[in-house]
């Protein structure tokens, strides 16, 4: 049995509908800043639960234009965990700030105890990133956050509809950024991504940096990028965001299944503990292995596509060293970071694909 | 009967391309590949080959080009780059955006950098030139490089709006260390959404340029420097390569209405000239107008749809304020600012649209405006 980790050829049995809208907006010439896409954005606040959503380029360039409208620029801090995929790291970079790490706690996302020891006068805003669509603490970090007045800018590239208290993720912060890449529930047809506010102000400050900078065709009030979400994208947009729900629905649902068919090898893997009230929505789904390599390549070679998300922590990059960190200085991190596999877990996965990623995993431990 | 002359027709180019287009489309759905997939790489070598170059590098917009392209150059905080003050935004935010401080030099009337100053404004920290090739006419990249190579400087052409023009029989480009092209909907070659493209002379400029549109990843786990996500997408080179296919073709076309603007209102206004060494792509086409702003409204009055590009020079602008320049420190570009007018020209524009813009801006100055 063959279990794939990319579900994208199962998705598009309704591609007809979709290429038909694209045919209409191919036949009207209107691809930069159109309609579809103001509809898409009201449609994406309304499912997070605020007032604005601005379409963007990528999730980096999302988490790039909210740190910039959140006043984040060059000498100021930034705190994040260096257990993420690289893009909360590069966006950081990019807005002329310096990135400073602090440790993770058992599920994987900024540790709110550790945060405080890493604040100097300087740090002026924090990343938790949902990682794997897992919520960070938003609570604990909200507090602190307030109580020293920084910013909140949360990476929930992997977390559309996860919620903590029955309230969605990006809605806690100053703003949330949002992936729409192909491999995400959400998801264009190309790079995409999303910022939601519930600021007039900052939802303005995007607005104008996504699109050159321009108060109005003839007048620029600042240099910016050019970082807007094509009109052909918000279209698949706006028909696949309906199915986000039911998407992530399925995910927590076919976790739950490993979870449970796992439960007797927690000696060899564990999970994070489940926690009452939050909606994790396992972007990817993710064990703590023994063995870790001997079992990828165990499940691999019996067709189960197991992968590693990431195997390097940020601060162990090469395109790190500027920032002067060693390999001990997050031992939480880095130790995970030799334990992580990531299993199949995506919605089109069957009840007996998933039954055979156990098996696999039981049988290479009891060999 | 009165004819409209819209200032753009991209509707009917469409309409025209559309079963081509759809197909393409089409195929990107089913190989699933949406981002980096083969159309890129197919996109990326005809248009490498296109330029003269031996490799392209897709990009997600010409301004991320040129900001992709000043880093890879090792240009940032504390350089200046040279460039000229009249253009659209992208070309000082570009630098601005790297932390480096873009330096105004004035224009010549083709509205191009004017060689004769940059070396005056060149200083210990100057870093490149980006000259911009306005309106699809190429800028003297004869004496730019020159400067260049005799001052230590790279060039970086913001060739933004000259896709396919040549300077001296060289394409548009192939000059600079590194070509910036933005294929924006409205560019003479554009894709149905933002998009861009590199071209580079040299293999280990392109690998980083690979490396720097990927998030500065080399492989799949390891970032040899932070950088951003401005990928050309998949989708948009599919669209990319059907168009390439028309290109020559709507040049032709452009630069034959081009000629007729230019015989039929030369010594009416003032009409861009073109010089034995230049094949302009006319991108837009730039009439300098006494009398412009009332000209502009009888034009409307007439059905011809016209633009200024740009009304305001980049060094008077609110963003460029921390620069410290003034009305007056660039005499030609402002004057220009007052003058110029872009009249409508595509290559789906029709005989009888072509003459009813001539004979508008004609009869304006018979005395009927």
């Amino acid at each position: 049995m063959r279990v794939a980790f990319s579900y994208l050829d199962r998705q598009f049995t309704e591609v007809e509908a979709i290429i038909a809208d694209i045919r209409g907006l191919v036949a009207s010439g209107d691809y930069t800043l159109g309609a579809a896409l103001s509809q898409f954005e009201e449609r994406v606040a309304k499912l997070v639960g605020v007032r604005h959503a601005i379409g963007v380029n990528s999730g980096t360039d999302a988490l790039m234009l909210a740190l910039q409208a959140s006043g984040v620029g060059p000498g100021d801090e930034v705190l994040m965990a260096p257990n993420t995929f690289i893009a909360t790291l590069g966006a950081i970079v990019a807005t002329g700030a310096r990135p400073v790490f602090v440790d993770v706690d058992e599920q994987h996302t900024l540790d709110p105890a550790r945060l405080p020891a890493a604040i100097t006068a300087r740090t002026r805003a924090i990343v938790p990133v949902h990682l794997w669509g897992n919520p960070a603490d938003m609570h604990a970090i909200g507090a602190i956050a307030e109580r020293h007045r920084l910013a909140v800018v949360e990476d929930a590239c992997q977390a559309l509809t996860a919620a903590i208290d029955g309230r969605a993720v990006g809605g806690f912060g100053d703003a949330g950024a949002f992936s729409l890449h192909p491999l995400k529930p959400l998801n264009v047809w190309g790079d995409g991504g999303v910022i939601v506010t519930d600021s007039d102000a900052l939802a303005a400050q995007v607005r104008l940096r996504r699109n050159h900078g321009l108060r109005n065709r003839d007048t620029v009030e600042l240099f910016g990028v050019n970082s807007r979400l094509d009109t052909l994208q918000a279209i698949v947009g706006n028909h696949l965001i309906d199915r986000v729900t039911a998407i992530t629905d399925k995910r927590i649902e076919h976790a739950r299944r490993l979870d449970a068919g796992l439960a007797p090898l927690r000696e060899f893997v564990r999970t994070a503990p489940r926690r009452q009230g939050v909606r994790h929505v396992y972007q990817i789904y993710v064990v703590r292995a023994r063995q870790r390599d001997q079992l990828q390549r165990f499940l691999v070679e019996r067709g189960v596509e197991a992968k590693i998300h990431y195997p390097v922590p940020l601060h162990l990059q090469p395109a790190s060293r500027a920032l002067g960190y060693a390999r001990g200085d997050f031992p939480a991190c880095e130790t995970e970071a030799d334990e992580i596999l990531t299993l199949p877990a995506h919605q089109d996965l069957t009840e007996a694909e998933l039954d055979y990623v156990v098996e696999q995993v039981g049988r290479f431990y009891r060999r | 009967m009165r004819l409209s002359v819209p200032f753009v027709a991209l509707d009917v180019q469409q309409r025209l391309l559309k079963p081509e287009l759809m197909a393409a489309v089409e195929a990107v759905l089913d190989g699933g590949q949406f981002i980096l997939g083969q159309e890129v790489a197919d996109f990326e070598k005809s248009f490498a080959a296109l330029a003269g170059c031996p490799a392209a590098v897709g990009i997600a917009s010409g301004t991320c080009a040129l900001v992709l392209s000043l880093r890879a150059l090792g240009i940032g905080q504390g350089d200046e780059v040279i460039t000229p003050a009249n253009s659209f935004v992208a070309s000082a935010a570009g630098v601005a955006l790297t932390g480096a401080r873009p330096v105004f030099v004035d224009v010549r009337e083709d509205l191009n950098i004017d060689p004769a100053l940059i070396e005056p404004a060149i200083t210990p920290r100057t870093r490149a030139i980006i000259p911009v090739h306005l309106t699809g006419r190429p800028a003297a990249m004869d004496r730019i490089g020159e400067i260049a190579t005799r001052r230590g400087l790279a060039v970086v052409e913001d060739a933004a709006q000259a896709v396919g023009a040549r300077f001296a029989g060289r394409p548009i480009g192939s000059f600079g260390e590194i070509g910036c092209f933005s294929l924006h909907p409205l560019k003479n070659l554009g894709a149905c959404g933002d998009a861009g493209v590199v071209t580079v002379r040299d293999e280990s400029l392109a690998r980083a340029l690979r490396n720097a549109r990927n998030h500065g990843l080399r492989d799949r786990d390891t970032c040899e420097a932070w950088s951003y996500n401005c990928r050309l997408d998949t989708l948009q080179a599919a669209i990319l390569n059907v168009k390439l296919r028309h290109l020559e073709r709507w040049t032709i076309a452009k630069r034959r209405i081009a000629a007729r603007y230019r015989d039929a209102l030369a010594g009416v206004v003032g009409v861009p000239d073109e010089r034995p060494d230049e094949f302009g792509v006319y991108q837009t086409f730039v009439v300098r107008a006494e009398r412009r702003d009332d000209l502009q409204r009888y034009l409307a009055q007439r059905g011809v749809d016209s633009r200024i590009h740009y009304p305001l020079p980049l060094h008077l602008q609110e963003a460029a304020r921390p620069l410290g320049y003034r009305k007056g420190d660039f005499p030609v570009t402002e004057r220009l600012a007052t003058e110029i007018l872009s009249l409508p020209i595509y290559p789906e524009l029709a005989d009888a649209q072509a003459e009813a813009v001539i004979a508008g801006v004609t009869s304006f100055y018979a005395g009927r405006g």
